[in-house]
């Protein structure tokens, strides 16, 4: 920190005399009003006399300014006379202030300046400390609720087809991205197969997997080439070994083709089942 | 590369750490010779530039260096910016020591890395450490880490890089005997990665509207942060209210100086004290000045306090949006962002510092379209330059996904 604070200090030197004629103090008050009483039968005998009042000045003086030094020397205070000062009037008052520059007062806002300050994140001048907003609370949960479905909605719509769209900008994806968006969402409640899983004869799709094959070998050839990093390939999905759903009605075993039924070697196997390499436990199990 | 284009030739060691830089940005093979030719002592690459081609290898990944017998002479050819991978030790934090013998402060390092790292495959975390680091400014004219921190790394707002930007300050040193070497320890953590930098239109250079500042003293008394912050207060304060100086004092660091009667003896190194100040314009721009005790002492903090106010106080002065200091990272990233023309208001003193210029020709070499400059317009010409720069829109090769 800045320091540590130190004792302010003033000194200010003030003028002895008394502003003006605040005239009389209580103690001089007695003497004073003796003096009047004298003068004035003075001034009925004989010729008014000019008024000389300084050593009341005076001695109000010394007064100020033990109060204003607040030293201690007050058992002097019958001896000194004070200081003898001629002008009375036009005498300006200069005051002198030694104030510690560094004792300027510090708010308590200088920490909070120094932990945004002091991070070992850049400072982020742009931003404003603002109170922190309180939400309004008068909102039901029911309300709440709703936003937080439709938002949950729409991150999971966003989530999903975040690859259909071009720029992150749009969230309703218009033309082709529609259509492909709504496909993706029909999928998802249960749709058998995507719009656009056309049924075609089967050499024509293997001419357009190739083909894409293809294509993509090339880009990742020429990227390896010029040194650019690509995305891994996706693993190809194999077609499950699974049971595959038959036709109703068909026939169970074999492959029906030109009004024949073919059976192939596995087929004969499965209808024979195993166990046919002990004879006689064969013989006997049939 | 399919693509082998003959080498770029350069020469001379001016313009060194920056020439690598775009080098490694643009992935074109460099051919620097003539280094130092003529000096008698010291031939050949610097200790510190041994360094920075150590820090380059360890951040990029198939980076090719030779480098002569007298090492006049270096042919670098770049690889691709990697980062630091997760496999490395610690963490995935690079960890890059500095020789004893090195007169830079680690700005010098951490100026070039920052522009690489927002086109790194990974996040880069670097950490500087070693008898050679000097966290201070240095006579050198590298910049303090404070500023590099509050000054330079805020610029990377506007280019649309933010998140998770940090430079810690581990530990402080000042250059220690002879201006050789110090002891801190700074880490770098830059966890930003663009495929490319936002274009910047920057053209409005505002009014100051306040100033922050960091006084360091490093194994000397706290007091000395107290009086330069006091001077410079006083020269500031009554033109912009809102200044504050903060202080950070810490003891000196120890370094290992074996002897032979005591090898596990140490010693402290890096005494010193500096200030660091950094004035924001009510548009965001940013002006730094930093000012430290010279490595030979005998100048009192009173001094350096004054100078790296008028420092300051100059800075602001020479105009535009920009200070001298931040002009080569500005414009740098300026040509490695999108393919569009972005603009840049700098004052006339900028722009001819002869460092912006060399800039200009090294880019020029490196295949950038030539600056478009013009007269500044408007309300807020001031005598300045508006520079107009072309992306180059390649950006960040460890990104493309194409």
């Amino acid at each position: 920190m800045i320091g540590k604070r130190k004792r302010e200090t003033n000194i200010v030197s003030r003028s002895t005399t008394a502003k003006g004629d605040e005239a009389t103090t209580p103690a001089t008050n007695d003497t004073s009003s003796s003096h009047d009483i004298f003068r004035k039968f003075f001034e009925a005998q004989f010729q008014p006399l000019e008024v000389t009042d300084a050593h009341t000045t005076h001695h109000q003086g010394s007064k100020d300014g033990h109060v204003a030094d607040e030293s201690d020397e007050s058992e002097s205070e019958s001896d000194w006379t004070g200081i003898s000062e001629d002008a009375d009037g036009n005498n300006t008052v200069e005051v002198v202030e030694h104030r510690d520059s560094s004792a300027i007062a510090e708010e308590p806002m200088d920490k909070r300046v120094r932990k945004a300050f002091m991070t070992s994140k850049p400072p982020s001048f742009s931003v404003k400390l603002a109170p922190v907003k309180s939400s309004p609370t008068k909102d039901d949960d029911d309300g709440d609720d709703v936003a937080n479905l439709k938002n949950d909605l729409a991150l999971q719509r966003l989530l999903k087809e975040s690859h259909l769209l071009e720029s992150s900008s749009d969230l309703a994806p218009t033309g082709k991205n529609r259509l492909k968006a709504l496909d993706l969402r029909m999928q998802s409640l249960g749709a058998k197969s995507s719009l656009y899983h056309q049924n075609m004869p089967s050499s024509h799709r293997r001419g357009i997997k190739a083909k894409a094959e293809k294509k993509d070998d090339k880009r990742r050839r020429e990227a390896r080439e010029n040194g650019i990093i690509l995305e891994k390939p996706t693993p190809k999905s194999k077609p499950s070994v699974g049971r595959r759903e038959r036709g109703v009605g068909g026939p169970s075993i074999g492959k029906f083709a030109g009004g024949s039924l073919n059976l192939s070697k596995r087929d004969l196997s499965a209808i024979q089942g195993p166990g046919r390499s002990g004879k006689g436990k064969s013989k006997r199990r049939r | 590369m399919a693509t082998s284009q003959p080498p770029l030739r350069f020469t001379g060691h001016k313009n060194f750490v920056y020439r690598l830089v775009f080098a490694t940005l643009t992935g074109r093979t460099v051919h620097i010779s003539q280094i130092r030719p003529s000096s008698p002592i010291n031939p050949g690459l610097a200790p510190h530039e041994i360094s920075f081609l150590r820090l380059l290898e360890s951040v990029t990944n198939g980076s090719q260096l030779e480098i002569s017998y007298t090492g006049t002479v270096l042919v670098y050819k770049p690889g691709l910016i990697t980062g630091s991978s997760a496999g490395a030790s610690s963490g995935g934090v690079i960890r890059h020591e500095l020789p004893a013998g090195c007169n830079r402060g680690v700005s010098y390092y951490l100026l070039p890395l920052c522009l690489l790292a927002p086109f790194s495959k990974a996040p880069v975390k670097v950490l500087f450490t070693g008898p050679g680091v000097i966290t201070s400014s240095t006579p050198t004219g590298d910049m303090s880490v404070d500023s590099v921190r509050t000054a330079i790394l805020p610029l990377y707002n506007q280019f649309g890089i933010f998140n998770n930007i940090e430079l810690r300050v581990l530990r402080r040193s000042n250059p220690g005997f002879n201006g050789r070497g110090g002891g801190g320890e700074v880490q770098l953590v830059f966890g930003h990665q663009v495929r490319l930098p936002k274009t910047l239109h920057l053209m409005n250079p505002g009014k100051i509207k306040k100033i922050r500042g960091v006084a360091y003293a490093v194994g000397v008394s706290a007091s000395n942060n107290a009086r330069m912050i006091d001077i410079a207060r006083g020269i500031l304060n009554p033109l912009v209210p809102d200044t504050y100086v903060f202080s950070d004092v810490s003891s000196a660091p120890l370094v290992p100086a074996p002897e032979k009667s005591n090898p596990s003896a140490k010693k402290k190194i890096g005494l010193g004290f500096g200030l660091s100040l950094v004035a924001e314009s009510s548009t965001g721009c940013l002006f730094s000045a930093d000012v430290a005790s010279p490595p030979t002492g005998g100048q009192p903090p009173e001094d350096i306090g004054k100078q790296c106010a008028y420092q300051l106080l100059e800075t602001i002065s020479k105009g535009g949006c920009i200070a001298p200091a931040a002009a080569t990272t500005m414009l740098g990233l300026m040509t490695m962002g999108t393919e569009d023309v972005g603009r840049l208001q700098v004052g006339r003193d900028v722009i001819a510092d002869e460092g912006v210029i060399q800039l200009a020709r090294d880019l020029a070499k490196f295949g950038a379209p030539g600056w478009g400059l013009r007269e500044a317009a408007g309300e807020n010409e001031l005598g300045d330059v508006v520079i107009s720069v072309v992306g180059r829109g390649i950006g960040n090769v460890g990104r493309k996904v194409a």
